[in-house]
């Protein structure tokens, strides 16, 4: 069954494309803590129907990544519903500042999105988001509880950790921190690689001064700032795409990364290491939320009970090849992928990641040290 | 009759109107108005305060050097495809009628496939151990390795090498349209090439020549794709930062003033170009 999904690095690329700034800023989860002691538990596999009687009409528009959904997922559910459609949008950049003014600016355009919890917090802030019927979405309990207690306010669809990637060939020294990036980067200078996203960067220079990633005091951004400044003259450059595939070439043998695109490259060379660096790493959580006011609830929430059983979802973690929030899709999902150490999701790796937060007002001071350091 | 005549061409011309005014002159206007607003990057919410605190922002050093080096690394790919522009054009325009047709369609030929492949294309000739670097090699003209690609010197040459058609091809046109007669009776009068070029071709090719540095120059400056792929997200332009504010920090104001801005800097190059025009002889 899963060997008729084959991730497409076509797919995977669009999705990295715009991903350019995706995965900026992170709702604050409850709690770290909470979060950890809640690893492990998942609710009971099951695949309902939504709690609604009649059968959902209408179509529904979902501002998404380009490709970022199951293959067959849309035909099915249509075929399943045949009132009902989802037509999927997409913006050059979905992030938390791309899509919420977006959205605002045309509320009537967009029924649901997708986003991150930096997003999600943005959104709340912003007045956009629409409160979802739980019970409409019974397959919500198909999700891993430490996400959707991460995830209140939609559907979480998938996660992912900023870490690092290197060629165990060609760099001998062996990498197991952000230090020993930034200790080696004069000797690998010009083959080293960082990710094209704020948050990424400046949470991964915080990591490796020993602050939090969602840290406000301004005196720690400096330093994270200096940090990247001093190692800025020896990245050949800040890519949001190709990172894995760039690695796998051997353009660069370092790479600041995500998760999923190294488990995607190690499939095309087996050098590729992938680290979760000991001094904690930065990790996203998204998922799909419902806009204000939106005519198609009731479209959205069959939508998102059925995107949520678990074929389903094993239908669009195999397309995307993500790292994924519901085991009860386990059987389902390839074994290259739920398989693959760098997706896994064990108390260990979770305890050695933070979530990224909703900063508020202090969102212009990290948008200004990224201005800075891109600048320079 | 006459009237009828004018009355249809004035029909004519509404469809052009209406669009340039839907969507040029609005969307300009929007633009404009935006950049005196603010807005809050909590709620998004946006207040028309006519406040001038956006253009004020853009002073800030940071700003400011990026409007700096996008000034500079415009200029220098102008001056580079004038230096390579000017001979092939004044080459071309040498060459026997259905030569120049031949040759003219091979510097348009670029043209025919895709901006974006084309600067893709430009990532792995440029690149350290590409093609570039093989031939500099070969001819001893260039000896380890390149250090071009992701760098500012990457992205002067990704502009030259995409614009260099804008700049030939009207520098062809001033060129091919010179009285041939003019230069022998030059030479009847004792010039040498080298004179009659500066005292004749030259002057009578510069309304292409300012033409060419427009169109190359005004968009350049403007240039957002190729500093984004060939310079690796180090180099910023201030079209990158006009993109960033509103795709990633979504302050619409501030970016449209920067826009502004720069629109105000290109203005003030047509200006100058215009004053250089009049100052040509025809």
């Amino acid at each position: 069954m899963t060997d008729q999904y084959r991730p497409s690095p076509a797919r995977t690329l669009r999705r990295r494309d715009l991903l350019t700034r995706a995965a900026q800023m992170g709702v604050a989860l409850p709690a770290m803590s909470a979060l950890v002691a809640a690893c492990g538990g998942s609710s009971g596999s099951s695949s309902s129907g939504g709690g609604s009687s009649a059968p959902p009409t209408g179509t529904a528009v979902l501002l998404n990544y380009d490709g970022w959904m199951g293959k067959d997922t849309i035909a099915e559910f249509k075929a399943k519903y045949p009132g009902a459609d989802i037509k999927q949008a997409s913006l050059s950049s979905i992030s938390s500042g791309s899509i919420v003014p977006a959205i605002k600016a045309n509320l009537s355009t967009y029924d649901a999105a997708l986003g991150d919890v930096a997003a999600v917090g943005q959104g709340m802030a912003a007045g956009i988001i629409e409160p979802l019927d739980w019970s409409k979405i019974p397959n919500i309990a198909n999700v891993d509880d430490k996400f959707r207690k991460g995830y209140p306010q939609g559907i979480p669809t998938d996660y992912g950790k900023t870490g690092i990637g290197y060629r165990a060939d060609l760099v001998p020294e062996g990498i197991t921190s952000w230090a020993d990036v930034w200790n080696l980067a004069e000797k690998y200078s010009n083959k080293i690689v960082f990710t094209d996203l704020d948050r990424d960067c400046i949470g991964s220079a915080l990591k490796y001064k020993g602050f939090s990633a969602n840290t406000t005091d301004d005196g720690e951004l400096q330093q994270a700032l200096q940090a990247l400044l001093d190692i800025k003259p020896h990245l050949q450059a800040l890519k949001s795409y190709n990172i894995g595939a760039g690695l796998a070439k051997g353009s660069y043998v370092i790479a600041m990364d995500w998760d999923y695109d190294i488990a995607l490259a190690q499939a095309e060379n087996s050098n590729i290491k992938w680290v979760l660096p000991s001094e904690g790493a930065t990790a996203y959580l998204e998922g799909f939320f419902a806009v204000k006011d939106t005519p198609q609830l009731g479209v959205l929430e069959e939508f998102f009970n059925f995107f949520l059983e678990p074929r389903q979802y094993a239908d669009f973690v195999n397309t995307t090849g993500t790292a994924f929030v519901s085991n009860t899709a386990t059987p389902y999902i390839k074994k290259s992928i739920s398989g693959n150490p760098a997706l896994i999701v064990d108390p260990a790796t979770l305890a050695n990641v933070e979530f990224e937060n909703y900063l508020g007002e202090a969102t212009a001071t990290y948008n200004k040290i990224w201005d800075q350091f891109k600048s320079a | 009759m006459r009237y009828a005549g004018r009355a249809l061409r004035s029909v004519l011309a509404l469809p052009t109107l209406a669009w340039m005014v839907l969507f040029f002159l609005v969307p300009l206007g929007l633009i404009v108005v935006y950049s005196f607003a603010t807005i809050s990057l909590v709620t998004y919410d946006i207040s028309y305060g006519w406040t001038v605190s956006n253009y004020r922002q853009i002073h800030d050093p940071l700003y400011f050097d990026t409007l700096t080096r996008s000034i500079f690394l415009s200029l220098t790919a102008t001056i580079g495809c004038l230096l390579l522009g000017f001979p092939l054009a004044y080459f071309i325009s040498r060459q026997p009628a259905r030569w120049q047709r031949l040759l003219l369609v091979l510097v348009i030929v670029p043209f025919w496939s895709s901006f974006i492949v084309r600067t893709y294309a430009m990532v792995n000739l440029i690149d350290n151990g590409g093609p570039l670097e093989d031939v500099l090699h070969t001819l001893h003209v260039w000896s380890g390795p390149l250090n071009i690609l992701y760098r500012p010197k990457g992205i002067a040459l990704g502009i030259v090498y995409s614009y260099l058609p804008l700049m030939v091809l009207p520098i062809y046109v001033s060129l091919e349209r010179i009285d041939y007669a003019l230069i022998d009776a030059a030479g009847d009068l004792g010039a040498n090439s080298r004179r009659t070029f500066r005292r004749v071709t030259l002057p009578l090719a510069m309304p292409g020549v300012a033409v060419g540095c427009i169109i190359v120059g005004i968009p350049a400056l403007g240039e957002y794709v190729i500093p984004e792929i060939l310079g690796g997200g180090k180099t910023l332009m201030l079209g990158n930062v006009i993109t960033d504010q509103f795709l990633s920090v979504g302050d619409y104001p501030f970016g449209s003033a920067i826009a502004v801005a720069l629109m105000a800097v290109m203005a003030a190059a047509l200006v100058l170009a215009r004053v250089v025009q009049r100052r040509a002889p025809v």
